[in-house]
């Protein structure tokens, strides 16, 4: 005990508060605010109220139904709208950052035209007679070059070249022509198929991250969540092929280290397996086996380094477990044979039968009328050779994301007018002679019309930034039209040109109302939808199968990545995004090159070294992250960054990639040939950071990350052989001794207690104190009319307690009252690591964006985190496993005994919180946290006077109203997105009920694509939180350490594929 | 030895917080200092909550509509002034005032009065639905010509109706630091 007159230190910090309170009131006194009211207030919406409005993604070309959040007439949050039959209620991390492209401070503020190496600020009026006057004299040969147009915009772009003579050349970095043209070749449909994973008992992907990019990734994480969770069968194994292991990759059970180019082999080489041994249907097999007779197993095997017992385990494997699924066509596979890489691939769909079971065709993606790569190539020959007097640019940035020699910045000097409809001065814009500021997607109208069955609008969730002078990109358009005098039938606006459009799906699902109503009842609901007509398909037969070629000198190939941040680098202005951890580096704010570990010892360099990358086409220098999920003769790196302007958070970060394409396409599809290249490496010279947010990827045998095999979840029907294939000695191998399936702990140490380590390399914590019986602790002893507060609930319930004073939670008050307890599920079979709830809770909670430097010293302020732990990254069996990771809200929390101020304590509803204006920022909490979770401002982000400023202007307008913006010195972290908790249960008040399950969602829970978070009341045994953290699978973090947490996460499930499939 | 230390320590501190005190006491008022003499700010047009409140008996929610509604009470729309006065006491000079804003589309530059410390939310919606009278926090506004800050409004002010509600029959109020900090 202390001494008995000591001054008493709560009287002390009082001392000390008077005297700051005293410096503090010798400043002058602020002057008073002004309360300005509404002149007219606005029908329907009051202040402190959020109104959501239902509308389009537009951050790629997939075109995700969203529902934008608006306070007070501003924009503040997106999210996946449930209704959409894309999203359905999950998004992306880069659609949950579009705000930040509406926000963007570098976005155009008015229009422009250039003079000498200047611009000039003009009117809009100015601008419109300009570029008029210009393209009606260039009449005839303008041509309108767009990104991927969809609707109504399309056909105005189209309509609006068409009259002025010329034409319109749409045209995407990923516009997946060899999936399209495959698809034509093999079944007679130009479009992007439907994949149906829900329904696959196995995938098999050819170097497509259908998790990241490619396609419609919201909804192909959704299907792909919902074949993983099922195991009833033992079914539901992904295998990826593919000579870098992707964040899809990343997800499978067994990683097929392809040579690079040989997938297509490896295709055929299934498909012959499964022909020649008559596993798949009788249809076709006769034409099949003539396509594939050269590919045995023996020959792909030398093609593509995979041993043939592995090809025949796999075709069976595909085969047997019908209906199954390959998907192929991703930009990381996309050589010169792309298309008959996708061709090869349905082949091998078709040899299986899953042609209509999974291999859809209808939800297609219509993407047809994009120009290909070799199209592009074409018009920028026609600009090299003055044929083209006018370029009209409009959401495409070619000069970034081409290979430098196509040189389309040469051929743009070569077009005597060039114009841009940009948002940012991007590498496109800033080489135009005029450039007329667009709006954002988030402020105007639009629709699209893409999907098969789906006809979705996008609408305005506010009015448009008065910072900007700028227009919705149709209504420039009409006004240019209408200035080079024609276009007289159009309307002035492109919300009617919108409205007329929508007649004809008026004409369809409006019967029975007048127009007005049928209108605001599709945009009340993001537009309208039918169910996707069959559309019946029949083998055409395959294309001639020829390896690809690959261009250049050197002993390395090179795989060129798209981004799942930045996407082709179209969202590399957004900090979010930058600050986003690249999922497979873990590194953030650059570029890096990925090399294996053992190719980095041969060349000399470690970790974070700057490496030279040669082709064909050019070289760049990147610092090497070192990633043993890459073949030891292949090199990667990732499109994205190396912008030369496009705003603050994108210039002058790391390197383009596209400099490293070379001079090669697919011929049958005119698609761009990315993998093609050989590559020298060498050491740099330039000295470039590597900005790593997780320095550490082993757990060390910590059990942070757990997985259980899928046949210790299925009763007694367990095989007992699966256990046997990614042994690395944790607790995931041994099932929770609870449920008795002993069939997949056999061979292992059962589990005494919770946290149980069994002995083995690696492992550090052998003997976790606080749970067993010894010097700290006592065994857990209840009375036993004993019912525990809400507050104190969690599903972990341990045998011994710490021996403590406080060992039994408060209940009085406050806390004998309160009815809910706040908790989570986590469940990492479904979690992809793909990042979405990192964005969606920045978006919610107003955390700043604090740059590279800070991050690499661990000051990052995300209050969620994805932890990516690399068990076992060896062809075969891969193991990497992701964990988000936010405030565990424990029940018995660390850091709640250690602040000195009571700013961080236990609330009655179980929640960990933390009250900024009691925090002293003596960061104790920070220090006893085991999951540094915990993250505190050492600058200012808040306050505009400092350069550590986060939000400039018009950034903070994003702000979150309802969450504080946090200043210097106090400690921030997850609260369960409180004022969520708080407007549900208002909304429940208000209705004079019970918060029902599921009523209230946090921002992650609500953002994730896969739905693996889960948020609700712990303590209502009906609530799917209960059930889940109840359940089967559950573990916690760090259990041993007795902190009850309010988090409970869920066992990753493991499949084996080593013995054919059998479960 | 430490019992000395400490006493030290905190000597040295009193001595320096009598000097900041006196040093500020002297140069300016605080905000709560002035609050706590209930000063009522010049407001651009001599708006009488007496007159409308008191006198006529006008419900405040009439148009102060968004307290049963939102988390924050709304500022009438100077159209709502105009729903009454385009017709009512055209002649006094007061109202000509309003309606000069109104046909100039200005925004009455209200002077706020009620200033609530930083970092804590108030649900106006929640206290007004649970049946809490606009007058325990704001007074006897009916009565005041010019309106000022009747509460302190600051946390103990809070916390004394929080505590004596614990047990509240229907709307049991809670101490709970993150209703009001988050």
């Amino acid at each position: 005990m202390s001494e008995p007159n000591v001054f008493p230190r709560r009287d002390f910090l009082k001392l000390v508060g008077l005297g700051v309170a005293g410096a503090a009131a010798g400043c002058a006194k602020p002057p008073a605010d002004k309360l300005l009211p509404y002149l007219v207030a606005p029908e329907s919406i009051l202040p402190g109220v959020a109104y959501w409005y239902k509308s389009t993604c537009r951050e790629c070309p997939a075109g995700c139904g969203v529902k934008v959040k608006a306070r007070e007439g501003r924009a503040i949050k997106i999210e996946g709208d449930p209704d959409s039959p894309i999203s359905r209620g999950g998004l992306c991390p880069r659609g949950q950052a579009a705000l930040q492209g509406l926000y963007d401070p570098d976005r155009i503020q008015s229009p422009m035209v250039r003079e000498g190496d200047a611009w000039k600020t003009i009117t809009w009026d100015e601008a419109i007679a300009l570029v008029s006057e210009k393209l009606g004299a260039a009449s005839g040969s303008v041509v309108a070059l767009t990104g991927f147009e969809s609707g109504s915009q399309r056909a105005l772009s189209a309509g609006f070249a068409g009259l002025l003579g010329g034409r319109h050349v749409m045209w995407e970095p990923f516009g997946y022509e060899a999936v399209r043209a495959a698809a034509k070749r093999t079944f007679g449909i130009d479009a992007v198929p439907e994949y149906d994973l829900a329904a696959a008992r196995c995938i098999v992907s050819f170097g497509t991250d259908f998790l990241e990019t490619f396609a419609e990734p919201t909804a192909q994480a959704r299907g792909f969540a919902a074949m993983r969770s099922k195991r009833d069968d033992g079914f539901g194994h992904f295998i990826a092929v593919e000579p870098r292991l992707s964040l899809t990759g990343a997800n499978a059970d067994e990683w097929v280290a392809v040579k690079p180019g040989g997938e297509m082999a490896l295709a055929l080489g299934m498909a012959h397996v499964i022909v020649a041994e008559g596993l798949g249907p009788a249809a076709d097999r006769g034409a099949l086996a003539s396509a594939v007779s050269a590919f045995t197993p023996e020959q792909v095997a030398a093609q593509t380094d995979v041993p043939a017992e592995s090809i025949q385990r796999l075709a069976r494997m595909f085969a047997k477990q019908s209906p199954s699924l390959a998907i192929a066509g991703g930009i990381a596979a996309q050589g010169s044979q792309a298309t008959a890489l996708v061709a090869a691939v349905h082949l091998l769909n078709h040899a299986a039968g899953n042609v209509g079971r999974t291999l859809k065709f209808e939800r297609t993606l219509d993407y047809s009328g994009l120009a290909s790569f070799a199209q592009l190539g074409d018009l920028v020959a026609s600009m090299s050779s003055g044929q083209v007097g006018a370029l009209v640019v409009n959401g495409a940035n070619p000069v970034h994301a081409t290979p430098a020699w196509l040189a389309v910045a040469d051929a743009m000097g070569k077009v005597p007018f060039k114009v841009a409809l940009a948002t940012s001065l991007d590498e496109t814009a800033a080489l135009c002679d005029v450039v007329l500021p667009v709006s954002h997607a988030i402020e105007c109208f639009g629709d699209a019309d893409h999907v098969r069955g789906v006809w979705s609008l996008q609408q305005p969730a506010m009015r448009a930034l008065p910072m900007f002078d700028a227009r919705p990109s149709g209504d420039a358009l009409i006004a240019i039209a209408k200035g080079a005098g024609k276009a007289s039938d159009w309307p002035d606006t492109f919300h009617d040109y919108l409205r007329s459009r929508w007649q004809s799906q008026y004409g369809r699902f409006g019967a029975g109302r007048d127009f007005d109503t049928f209108w605001n009842a599709a945009l009340q609901s993001g537009g309208v939808h039918e169910a996707a007509s069959a559309q019946s398909v029949r083998w055409l037969g395959a294309p001639s199968f020829d390896a690809p070629v690959r261009i250049g000198e050197g002993d390395f190939a090179l795989v060129i990545t798209p981004s799942n941040n930045f996407y082709d680098g179209r969202g590399a202005n957004k900090g979010w995004l930058q600050e986003l951890p690249d999922m497979t580096s873990k590194t953030v704010w650059g570029s890096w090159v990925e090399l294996h570990p053992e190719t980095a010892k041969a060349l000399g360099v470690s970790n974070g070294d700057a490496v030279k990358i040669e082709t064909a086409a050019g070289s760049v220098e990147a610092p090497a992250y070192l990633y043993a999920g890459i073949r030891k003769d292949t090199v990667s790196i990732a499109l994205g960054q190396g912008h030369t302007g496009y705003g603050r958070y994108a210039k002058d970060r790391g390197v383009n990639a596209f400099a490293l394409v070379p001079q090669s396409t697919d011929a049958a599809s005119g698609a761009l040939a990315f993998q093609s290249a050989n590559a020298r490496l060498s050491r740099g010279t330039a000295a470039m950071p590597l900005y790593e947010q997780q320095h550490e990827k082993n757990q060390h045998g910590r059990a942070i990350a757990q997985i259980i095999p899928v046949a210790a979840l299925m009763g007694g029907a367990a095989t007992g052989g699966a256990a046997t294939g990614g042994a690395h000695g944790d607790t995931g191998h041994a099932a929770p001794d609870a449920h008795g399936h002993e069939g997949a702990a056999a061979g292992k140490p059962a589990r005494d207690y919770p946290g149980h380590y069994p002995a083995g390399e690696g492992v550090h914590h052998v003997h976790p104190s606080q749970t067993r019986p010894g010097k700290y602790t006592e065994p857990m002893a209840r009375p036993e009319d004993y019912r525990e507060p809400v507050h104190a609930m969690s599903a972990y319930v341990g045998k011994h307690q710490v021996r403590s004073p406080r060992r039994n939670p408060v209940d009085q008050g406050d806390y004998k009252n309160a009815k809910h307890r706040w908790a989570m599920s986590i469940d990492l079979n479904t979690c992809t690591g793909c990042g979405a709830c990192v964005v969606g809770c920045n978006a919610e909670n107003n955390i700043p964006v604090v740059g590279p430097e800070l991050v690499k010293r661990g000051r990052e302020m995300s209050w969620i985190r994805i932890d990516r732990f690399e068990e076992k990254l060896e062809p075969g069996h891969s193991d990497v496993r992701f964990v988000p990771m936010m405030c565990q809200h424990c029940s018995d929390a660390p850091c709640e005994m250690v602040c000195p101020v009571y700013a961080t304590y236990h609330n009655p509803e179980g929640l960990n919180a933390q009250v900024y204006n009691r925090c002293v920022g003596t960061r104790y909490c920070s220090n006893n946290c085991p999951y540094k979770v915990r993250s505190f401002n050492f600058f200012d982000y808040s306050a505009p006077e400092k350069t550590t400023f986060a939000f400039p202007q018009p950034l903070h307008w994003q702000l979150n109203p309802d969450v504080t913006v946090r200043s210097k010195g106090v400690m921030e972290k997850c609260t369960m997105c409180i004022q969520r908790i708080l407007d549900g249960k208002g909304t429940a008040k208000d209705e004079s009920r019970a918060v029902r399950d599921g009523e209230i969602q946090t921002a992650c829970s609500q953002s994730c694509p896969t739905q693996a978070i889960t948020f609700g009341d712990l303590a209502d045994p009906e609530s799917a939180v209960h059930l889940k953290s109840f359940g089967e699978r559950k573990y916690w973090v760090f259990e041993e350490l007795n902190t009850k947490p309010g988090v409970t996460y869920l066992q990753r499930i493991q499949r084996d594929t080593m013995n054919g499939g059998h479960a | 030895m430490k019992t000395r230390i400490a006493a030290l320590i905190a000597l040295t501190t009193i001595a320096m917080a009598a000097v900041a005190l006196s040093q500020s006491y002297k140069s300016t008022r605080s905000v709560a200092v002035e609050l706590g003499m209930k000063k009522a700010p010049v407001q651009p047009i001599a708006y009488s909550h007496e007159l409308h409140a008191g006198q006529l008996q006008m419900d405040c929610k009439y148009c102060h509509y968004s307290t049963t509604k939102s988390k924050w009470a709304n500022i009438p729309a100077v159209s709502t002034c105009m729903g009454c006065h385009a017709f009512v006491a055209t002649d006094k000079p007061e109202i000509q005032k309003l309606a000069g804003f109104f046909e100039r589309g200005e925004q009455v530059p209200w002077v706020k009065v009620h200033e609530m410390p930083d970092h804590v939310k108030f649900n106006h919606k929640r206290h007004v639905l649970a049946g809490v009278e606009c007058q325990t926090c704001h007074g006897p506004i009916e009565t005041m010509p010019v309106v000022y800050q009747y509460s302190s409004l600051k946390m103990g002010w809070c916390i004394d109706c929080h505590r004596s509600n614990l047990d509240h029959p229907t709307h049991p109020t809670s101490m709970d630091c993150l209703i009001c900090h988050h």
